[in-house]
């Protein structure tokens, strides 16, 4: 395996300052989507708690994964504030959880450490295909990254699948009446919008593909 | 208030710190003492919107140091992950925390309010669960307010109750403790159980009851108290700690001397034995080896085969760790939701199909069985699912352990199993099959819900595998006059749709009867139509009607050649209402039935509420003793604008059809009643007025009532249980409350004859109307007109064709003469021989 084929402690946190560069620069948009169904608040949340993130990550540098990702779940469940607090947080927890005390990991480890942050998603939001929730986005990205993994590609090709499936899973909301969270009790008319919690996921793998390109 | 035992904490948790502080505010006003721990988690630290779960979970542990649980509050959206979170990051296993679904601040308010009083953590989270209903009740939401009813259940308004039998049973000496010994032949069966439980939980004492040989049981758990097995003359002890317990001890022990009403054991003074369970006390309500008739009737049908029970839950699944008090709380709602539907379907019944729902709601209540049960889910893991199938199974098994009347109540405890499960897993529940032809309905057993759904034009007679001669099948198949067999082994083997006899007196089951057989069955649907008009050989009238009691009812009366309708019961118009429907919607619904008798006479009664029929907006339900209490006529005097709305409404239906109207009121004791009833009812417009005869007093003075009115009618049911003084419900007291009786013969004699001498028309309009070997003695009585089920009409109107008056007479004469009901029969069917 190549030194190309894993992704290393420095690597998961140039994803998280990608991330946080694209959250905070997305950050009105992402609020005005949220302001066509929901409480106009999920840039700013996203943006302030991974900017926190960083902060907290700058202050003390990791070693491991679990460690890492540990620290960006509890930053982010008490600073974003609204749902994506638990929502990200669990993500990131079950992530570093299952990727365990390691440096580096290849794709298929990070693949299954995705997979358990998306069943703690899942848990922690009792979302399922189609509820217009962030679960839209993730679970093809991550279908669309096992695949690649099992026909033999890169994690450089797997995480750019995995960034495509995302965003066309983000974009397949906009028809979806949701299901979950306060955009719910609009009903019907929070059809014919993107679902915020989707579109931040989508820059979330957007990220991925950009830092492990290279 | 504050006393040295640690309390519940609470935690609100909210999107916004303003909106919780003011609310914790909002709720400490309710409190005189010192508040229980509380602790507000919400809002971001910089003032923002928005929740927290790190700060929850500090939240949860700072309230919780006490060791006597958390219960937490949540707004909505993040606010409920946020808090299902913070469980996760709580590592003390001892601490028990509750995440509580209701209303934040109406939650919040119950919470506070039940801490500070010193509940413990049931108590306080019961309390909370429920804290929607004052609001739902007060805005008449239905939906609402089915979910809530849960909690009138006895046992689940706990104020205090104890945390399990075993604590108690080790806590201090309690100063209230009482004996009594149980009076009741039935002893403390399920329906007795939810009497004291309902009563304790209301009184909000931690109660205890033992015998000699069990407990002792939390007395809030109706489940329980049934599990002591405590028949007749066992010595229960009564023990409770807790502000009034004295009291509630005094209240128990009078309730069980008392027998609750029910048929009371012969009981010397030194019968009084030791406790000790005596399954054998009741040989006659153990399950039949063989097959047996409970219910009068031979018919032939296709079999209609019903399969309930829910598969067994998978026992290896297992909850992961962070989801199981979610999953504690999904299986108290759905017990709970089980028990509020339950509960709501029984207040459409009455009698004893309506107690013996009630009773089984209570299962579903039983705090008990609650925390046994979500104990299973948040100690191990189990699935909702699963811990609701072993808890109710161990039951079951105790039940059945006991043997008699107990065990005959197994299907209850299965029915309310499946129900939940079915609830929790959206899979359904099989009911009662639908069928476009009649059908004998074949069942393992019927369970008290089952019977709501069941349509008695549709199914030909039951037949059940399980079940004694007072399991819910008997008293249904009886009260729907279905033939019925109990203890018929292997017949859910039968295909669906096999032919098959069922007779239920012999308890014979011919399946595939061959024409011989069939042409014995003397229920079947193939007989004809009836053909009037209705005469004797000789040519005296006899008008055959059909009881109405649903517009269901009305195709059949007139598919079965019905001269009309004899009893219209009106009840169906305003049961399962708060309130008196509108005189429009009445008379849409009198017209749609005087609608289908063109020309035809339709005798309409008036309501007949109270007694076994209560109506909240009419009857009071706090009566000594129902039937003798203030029913049919005797509710207008409270309430006189009812009646006379409904007086109109039949008159302004009347007037828009038509149908040969005629209106006569229930429960008449008197001449000045039946005056002022033929006043009210002709000032409200309505031609043919007169009343019922149900009681001796009305018997007795006959001649006067005939003098007043137009008509009379016999309501032999009634009569029967006056005269006799024996309860028609009560199976023990079939015998006596038989109209068949000399004296309930001689009663109808002098209303025939008071009849006879005034040209007054006398009806019968009870069961005795669809007993062909009946009519013609009621018609040689002087009964002028028969009112009956539909499908009794044919065979009643042969065999009242089949006799001179003069025959009838004989008959008459012959059956008053007898000494009991066999000899009046006997006498009748030989003076019709000759």
């Amino acid at each position: 395996m190549s030194t190309t084929d894993t992704i290393t402690i420095e690597g998961f946190t140039a994803w998280l300052a990608a991330f946080r560069d694209r959250v905070t620069e997305h950050r009105s948009y992402l609020t005005e989507l949220d302001s066509a169904i929901g409480d106009a608040d999920h840039g700013a949340n996203m943006a302030r708690g991974m900017a926190a993130v960083m902060e907290k990550v700058g202050a003390s540098p990791a070693t491991t994964a679990d460690e890492l990702f540990k620290t960006v779940g509890m930053t982010l469940v008490t600073s974003v504030g609204g749902a994506s607090g638990p929502l990200y947080g669990t993500l990131f927890l079950r992530l570093g959880m299952t990727a365990g005390a390691v440096a580096e990991c290849d794709a298929a480890a990070l693949s299954s450490a995705l997979r358990a942050g998306l069943d703690g998603v899942v848990a922690r939001g009792k979302a399922e295909a189609g509820d217009k929730t962030m679960f839209d986005a993730m679970a093809p990205a991550l279908d669309a990254m096992d695949a690649a993994i099992a026909s033999g590609a890169s994690l450089a090709e797997a995480t750019a699948a995995a960034r495509d499936a995302a965003a066309a899973g983000r974009d397949a909301t906009e028809p979806l009446v949701a299901r979950k969270g306060r955009a719910s009790y609009l009903g019907e008319r929070s059809a014919g919008h993107l679902d915020p919690g989707a579109t931040s996921t989508a820059l979330l793998f957007d990220a991925l593909a950009e830092v492990t390109a290279s | 208030m504050s006393g040295a035992s640690p309390r519940v904490g609470i935690v609100a948790v909210s999107h916004s710190r303003p909106l919780a502080e003011a609310a914790v505010a909002l709720a400490l006003e309710m409190v005189a003492g010192d508040p229980p721990p509380i602790a507000i988690a919400a809002g971001t630290p910089d003032g923002g919107t928005g929740t927290d779960a790190v700060r929850v979970s500090e939240a949860i542990l700072e309230v919780g140091a006490g060791g006597a649980g958390v219960v937490v509050l949540m707004d909505l959206g993040s606010a409920v992950m946020s808090a299902e979170m913070a469980l996760e990051f709580v590592a003390d296993p001892e601490l028990r925390v509750r995440l509580i679904s209701a209303p934040f601040v109406e939650g919040l308010l119950a919470a506070i309010v039940r801490a500070a009083g010193g509940a413990d953590l049931d108590a306080v989270a019961t309390e909370a669960l429920a804290a929607l209903r004052p609001k739902s009740e007060q805005l008449g939401d239905a939906a609402a307010d089915d979910d809530q009813r849960a909690v009138d259940d006895p046992g689940d308004r706990a104020d205090a109750p104890p945390a399990a039998a075993g604590d108690l049973a080790s806590a201090a000496p309690p100063p209230a403790i009482a004996e009594a010994v149980v009076r009741n032949v039935a002893g403390l069966h399920a329906r007795p159980a939810a009497v004291i439980a309902g009563l304790v939980a209301e009184r909000g004492v931690a109660l205890t009851l033992a015998t000699d040989a069990k407990g002792p049981v939390d007395a809030t758990s109706p489940i329980g108290i049934a599990v002591l097995g405590a028949g007749p003359g066992t010595r229960v002890r009564i023990a409770a700690t807790g502000a009034g317990a004295a009291a509630a001890v005094e209240e128990v022990r009078a309730l069980i001397e008392s027998g609750f009403g029910e048929e009371l054991a012969e009981l010397a003074e030194l019968d009084v034995a030791p406790a000790e369970v005596q399954p054998a006390a009741h040989p006659s309500h153990e399950t039949p080896s063989h097959p047996l008739g409970v219910s009068s009737g031979r018919v032939v049908g296709p079999v209609a085969v019903m399969v309930h029970a829910a598969d067994e839950p998978d026992p290896a699944v297992r909850i992961p760790a962070d989801a199981r008090y979610g999953a504690a709380t999904r299986l108290r709602e759905a017990m709970l939701a089980v028990a509020g539907e339950m509960h709501a379907t029984a207040q459409m019944l009455s009698g004893q199909r309506r107690d013996v729902l009630v009773a089984t709601a209570a299962i579903a209540a039983d705090p008990a069985l609650h925390r046994a049960a979500e104990a299973l889910v948040r100690d191990e893991g189990a699935t909702p699912e699963r811990a609701v199938w072993v808890e109710l199974g161990r039951t079951a098994a105790q039940y059945r352990e006991l043997g008699g009347r107990m065990a005959e109540r197994v299907t209850d405890l299965v029915d309310v199993r499946d129900r939940i499960i079915a609830r929790l897993t959206g899979v359904e529940r099989p009911g009662v099959p639908e069928r476009d032809h009649p059908f004998i309905l074949v069942a393992d057993d019927l369970a008290p819900v089952d019977t709501v759904g069941l349509d008695p034009e549709c199914c030909l007679a039951i037949v059940t595998e399980q079940g004694g001669p007072t399991s819910h099948t008997a008293i249904l198949a009886r009260e729907l006059g279905l033939p019925a067999i109990v203890g018929a082994a292997g017949a859910t083997a039968l295909a669906d749709g096999t032919v098959v006899l069922v007779d239920g007196d012999t308890g014979e089951l011919i399946v595939q009867p061959d024409e011989g057989a069939r042409a014995t069955a003397t229920g079947v649907i193939t007989l004809p139509p009836f053909e009037g008009p209705g005469q004797t050989a000789d040519g005296h009238r006899i008008v055959l009607g059909a009881n109405v009691g649903a517009p269901r009812d009305i195709r059949r009366a007139v598919e079965r050649g019905a001269e009309g309708v004899g009893l219209f019961r009106t009840e169906f118009c305003f049961l399962d209402r708060t309130r008196e429907p509108s005189v429009d919607d009445q008379v849409a619904a009198y017209r749609e039935v005087f609608a289908a008798f063109v020309g035809s006479r339709v005798v309409v009664r008036t309501l007949d509420a109270g007694s076994d029929k209560p109506l909240p907006f009419l009857t009071s339900d706090d009566e000594p003793n129902p039937a003798l209490g203030v029913r049919g006529y005797r509710t207008s005097r409270r309430d006189p604008e009812v009646l006379d709305a409904q007086l109109r409404a039949i008159a302004r239906a009347a007037d828009a059809e038509q149908a040969d109207a005629w209106v006569m009121a229930p429960m008449i004791a008197t001449v000045a009643e039946a005056t002022e009833f033929v006043a009210r009812a002709r000032a409200a417009g309505n031609r043919t007025v007169g009343v019922m005869i149900e009681t001796p007093a009305a018997a007795f003075v006959a001649d006067e009532l005939c003098a007043v009115v137009d008509f009379v009618s016999i309501g032999t049911n009634d009569l029967s249980q006056y005269t006799m003084a024996a309860d028609r419900m009560s199976g023990e007291l079939a015998h006596l409350a038989d109209p068949w009786q000399p004296a309930v013969l001689r009663a109808i004699r002098l209303i025939g004859e008071a009849g006879t001498r005034s040209g007054t028309p006398v009806g019968v309009c009870g069961e005795a109307a669809a007993d062909p070997a009946l009519a013609p003695v009621l018609v040689g009585l002087g009964v002028t007109s028969l009112s009956m089920a539909a499908r009794a009409i044919t065979a009643v109107g042969a065999i009242v064709s089949s006799a001179t008056l003069a025959q009838c007479r004989t008959a008459a004469e012959a059956a008053c003469a007898a000494t009991d009901p066999a000899a009046a029969r006997a006498a009748a069917r030989e003076a019709l021989a000759t």
